[in-house]
């Protein structure tokens, strides 16, 4: 589906923007810091934690080299630590060279996890996180 | 196309559709071919009052922008805990016209 480029481009910088001031807030003030100020909305409500929950708390055992740790955090953080990696350098690529190539990948990855078999893998792996985090209990 | 079918197509389907855009599709709708008609009408079109329940319950884990085919952006506000929980807020405000903008998009593909 057809998403603008600056509009997709608006929404990767700001959430990176955040996500580095998040991690810098989180790294300055330790992990029980930001337990207690967790911004999850379905912890904060129903108490149990969603899928993603714990991925602040793996990106900063990553970043102090403890790597085991950050797996069992949460997996997802890992994903979201090379995502914010990467994104910084592409995105001022793609405005130095005035290309879109991210936002080509971004189309190809939507149209590779649209199919339903990926779909259903994707849905599946989420899923397993998701009990393995309540079995956790984050 | 026959003007009485366009009118009866808006009244049918203009709460899927941003305000501004009823006037463009009407335009468009009257110069388009009659064989087009059948294909035209038998599009659905997700509504935005549903999106915005889905998105009360599970717009935390982006289902909502699932539903309406943003796929990436969904993946992205289940990655980051909707979006630490504050673009989960947003999107509520947001997914209405975000799901009018989407219909838009399906009707204008099916034009060509």
């Amino acid at each position: 589906m057809a998403i603008v480029r600056k509009q997709l481009y608006r929404i990767l910088i700001t959430s990176c923007i955040v996500g580095y001031v998040w991690v810098y807030f989180n790294l300055k003030f330790g992990y029980s810091e930001s337990y207690k100020h967790s911004f999850c909305l379905m912890k904060n409500i129903t108490n149990v934690p969603c899928p993603s929950c714990g991925s602040t708390r793996a990106v900063i055992s990553f970043i102090h080299g403890d790597f085991l740790q950050s797996l069992y955090w949460n997996p997802m953080g890992l994903i979201i630590l090379s995502i914010m990696i990467v994104l910084p350098p592409w995105l001022i690529y793609d405005y130095a060279t005035r290309k879109e190539s991210l936002l080509n990948f971004y189309s190809k990855f939507e149209a590779i996890i649209r199919r339903r078999r990926v779909a259903i893998v994707a849905i599946v792996l989420v899923l397993l996180n998701w009990i393995w985090n309540i079995y956790k209990g984050l | 196309m026959d003007s009485q079918k366009v009118d009866m197509f808006i009244m049918a389907n203009g709460k899927f559709f941003e305000s501004h855009h009823v006037g463009q599709i009407r335009d468009s709708l009257v110069k388009l071919d009659d064989s087009k008609w059948v294909v035209i009408q038998t599009l659905q079109f997700k509504d935005p009052s549903t999106s915005l329940i889905i998105s009360l319950f599970g717009g935390h884990l982006g289902i909502d922008r699932f539903v309406i085919g943003d796929t990436g952006l969904g993946i992205a506000k289940l990655l980051t805990c909707g979006g630490l929980g504050i673009w989960t807020i947003v999107d509520w405000f947001m997914i209405m016209g975000a799901t009018r903008e989407k219909n838009m998009e399906k009707l204008q593909q099916a034009f060509y």
